[in-house]
């Protein structure tokens, strides 16, 4: 027998070159050159030096931090109500939670405008708000699903055993139940925060005029500045490996819920 | 510019049940070759702006010349005509892009097309970095029957595109005009009056807050907020009499000097909050379905908004501001590192070109997309009588009015009176206006060119600028509380680990 193991792994390491290392290092080579194709650290400093592009990252930051915190306080107890009752039919309620994710994304968007419309009478007074309601309405799923795995494994003595130690229903749910759901908190949290940061198309599509990231580098490109553009993206591709890294080591002893919400 | 129509959605489930047919034709088409070998013309076009047939049989267009109906697409129909006509096989790999800019970054990117169809800016762009080859000198024969492009585009094209230059040489040396049309709002007559609609200023007023929309690009916002901040200029006596009024009107809503571009900045910060949104697409429906009174819109898209509406039978109007108005042009250009002199391709190209323009298939566009030709035929009335057929009013039709095309139509030997229709008078707030604008309107149009490195780079920013979030405006408190509460955050989730180990 000739092929080994490793041999299986050949198709995926020439779409691994192909189709993620190369256009990376397409990324990189305009990130670090100006028109001329010269070196440059020009688009670096240019984007910590202005103001605009700073702001962007913060109203990026803003609008993902308050979508998580949203999803968080949907779906905790949500899930928690799910993975803790006696239903036989938990299955078929958390597949009617992850259904919407079927439903083709701007379809979903469109709906929802109209339904805002009908409560805010004129949605563009309230650009901010919609874009949370939207981007947690959007993200939800990615966020009950590994808080629901988590809580779902939890092994039930140990809250028996809290009890038989004289703590009441809210002190073990504190003391035990919350500590060891945190990994799957965290794996939601960066499930739904990263992809916040970027996903314009909701901005858009519920009238937001504000950019965010993904804007951001789009208008860049149809200024035909390629350079400043890749930059902001590698910027963004640094940001998300110090927050994956954060999350990483708070949540790695639990692979198998990180498995379980890449779904 | 684009739009959908069910034909569309039926034109693609058709392609997809079709897919398999190429597989049993392929040794037809290798039989019919007779050893010639065929040619590739690689086009690129706007998204939904080409006739793609499927038409229902109730749908003829039945003019006096005869009866008008798109059963296969345009560019099927072009490589049939093309064989029939010149006995050479031709295979058109046709396909679309989104904005100007898509494809010109397609082009840096290393696409290769042969024949591309941007609008004007763009063109003068292409034509300033000498990436387009001219037009041959036969495409300009106006000898040969077969040449429809130059014996049937309208004089009223034909002079702006000979008027106009970059680098010395004149537009029409390399673009063939394929659709036009102005920029002004469909409006909501119930809602707003036509005067308060039919001014650039229509931004900045607060009575219609957060009702109005502006378009998502920066050269169309741009243009509109010059016309508001020098609106009492352009409309004063003084200017408007003024002997060099065209040439002082383009130099004015060109202005790319950096005051203007600061001036402009401020406007846009302004009525920023005064818009319900900048669209790129979803205007249309909005303004369909009533959220918004009026619409900031390019004329074919108005037209196609307008039309949607009335199956509702609900009326929009549609106005162009008094100050001045956009008048653009998509057109067709070969590309020199496609055709690469190629005689079999340039020939090819221009046939397109000429296929096109053929005035029963400029109707069969016209019917399609909305959009008006940069074709009037010419001796052909085929245009002519479309115009008639869609727009003249029927026979017990009360309130009437005569409306002349002639600017449009009309050659020098013409006789203007031909070019009188008699139209219902609410045709002249609808599509009529906004299709074939009428002499005044163009009186005030003016082109926009496009802006170079420099000032386009400045622009560019200002956009951004007005886009962006401003961290200046907020208090400090704001940034303060969020930093430390995420940093907060980190820290616990930090402190969790540690603890565990």
């Amino acid at each position: 027998m000739k092929f080994s193991r490793k041999s299986l792994g050949i198709p995926y390491a020439v779409f691994l070159l192909l189709f993620v290392v190369g256009p990376l290092l397409v990324l990189f080579y305009y990130a670090f050159t100006n028109g001329e194709g010269h070196f440059t650290l020009r688009n670096l400093t240019d984007f910590f030096t202005d103001p605009n592009t700073l702001g962007t990252l913060f109203y990026s930051l803003l609008v993902a931090a308050v979508t998580t915190v949203f999803c968080l306080l949907l779906s905790y107890p949500t899930a928690y109500i799910l993975a803790t009752s006696k239903l036989k039919t938990k299955s078929v309620l958390i597949m009617l939670f992850v259904m919407p994710m079927w439903i083709n994304f701007s379809l979903r968007i469109t709906a929802l405008k109209e339904i805002l419309t009908l409560i805010e009478g004129n949605l563009a007074y309230y650009p901010f708000l919609n874009s949370v309601i939207g981007m947690t309405y959007d993200f939800l799923p990615f966020m009950i699903l590994p808080i629901y795995n988590t809580i779902v494994r939890l092994d039930g003595s140990l809250i028996e055993a809290a009890k038989d130690l004289g703590a009441n229903d809210t002190r073990a749910f504190l003391k035990v139940t919350l500590p060891l759901s945190v990994p799957g908190i965290v794996s939601g949290v960066s499930m739904v925060f990263l992809p916040a940061m970027t996903n314009y198309v909701v901005l858009d599509m519920l009238y937001n005029s504000t950019y965010i990231m993904g804007s951001l580098i789009g208008s860049y490109f149809s200024a035909y500045n390629w350079h400043g553009g890749s930059m902001i993206a590698l910027i963004l591709l640094a940001l998300i490996c110090i927050f994956t890294l954060i999350t990483d080591s708070g949540s790695a002893e639990d692979s198998g819920v990180r498995g379980g919400a890449l779904l | 510019m684009m739009k959908r129509t069910m034909r569309s959605v039926l034109a693609a489930t058709a392609a997809a049940v079709f897919m398999i047919s190429p597989v049993f034709s392929i040794p037809a088409k290798a039989a019919a070759n007779d050893g010639e070998e065929e040619v590739v013309l690689r086009v690129s076009n706007w998204e939904e702006y080409i006739d793609e047939g499927e038409w229902d049989e109730e749908e003829t267009i039945d003019l006096e010349s005869g009866d008008i109906l798109g059963e296969n697409s345009l560019v099927d129909d072009f490589e049939d005509w093309y064989y029939e006509t010149y006995g050479i096989r031709c295979r058109v790999e046709y396909s679309t892009f989104g904005t100007n800019e898509d494809l010109y970054n397609m082009l840096t990117i290393g696409d290769v097309y042969d024949l591309v169809c941007p609008s004007e800016y763009m063109i003068m762009k292409l034509m300033s970095e000498d990436m387009l080859e001219p037009l041959s000198d036969e495409f300009f024969d106006t000898d040969n029957e077969l040449n429809y492009y130059i014996n049937g585009v309208s004089p009223y094209i034909r002079s702006i595109f000979e008027t106009h230059e970059i680098n010395g040489e004149t537009w029409d040396r390399y673009m063939a005009g394929y659709m036009w049309g102005v920029t002004g709002f469909v409006y909501n007559p119930d809602e707003i009056t036509r005067e308060e609609t039919a001014t650039w200023k229509l931004f900045a007023n607060t009575d219609y807050r957060r009702q109005i929309t502006i378009k998502d690009n920066v050269r169309d916002s741009y243009f509109s907020s010059v016309g508001a901040l020098r609106s009492d200029y352009l409309t004063s006596e003084e200017f408007l009499n003024d002997p060099d009024y065209a040439m002082k009107l383009q130099n004015i809503m060109n202005d790319v000097s950096e005051e203007t571009i600061d001036e402009v900045q401020d406007y846009l910060q302004m009525i920023r909050g005064n818009m319900y949104s900048f669209e790129t697409d979803s205007g249309k429906a909005d303004m369909i379905t009533g959220k918004v009174v009026a619409n900031y819109q390019w004329s074919g898209d108005a037209v196609y908004t307008m039309d949607q509406a009335e199956e509702d039978d609900y009326y929009l109007n549609f106005a162009v501001p008094v100050e001045s108005t956009n008048v653009y042009f998509d057109g067709w250009a070969m590309l020199k590192n496609g055709v690469r002199e190629d005689a079999r391709k340039k020939h090819a190209a221009e046939a397109f070109i000429n296929f096109l323009s053929r005035p029963d298939n400029v109707v069969r566009n016209m019917y399609y997309i909305g959009y008006t030709s940069c074709i009037s035929g010419g001796d052909d009335p085929t245009v002519f009588e479309y115009l008639d057929w869609t727009y003249g009013a029927e026979e017990d039709e009360e309130e009437v009015v005569d409306y002349s095309v002639a600017h449009f139509f009309a050659d020098e030997d013409d006789d203007p009176e031909d070019f009188v229709l008699t139209v219902p008078e609410e045709q002249l707030n609808r599509q009529l206006i906004a299709q074939y604008p009428s002499e005044d309107i163009l009186h005030r149009a003016t082109i926009m060119i496009y802006f170079d490195k420099a000032a386009n780079e400045r622009i560019n920013k200002m956009w951004i600028r007005v886009r962006c979030f401003n961290l200046e405006n907020i208090p400090v408190v704001i940034p303060l509380t969020a930093s430390i509460l995420i940093a907060a955050a980190v820290i616990c989730l930090l402190v969790k680990k540690y603890r565990k180990h």
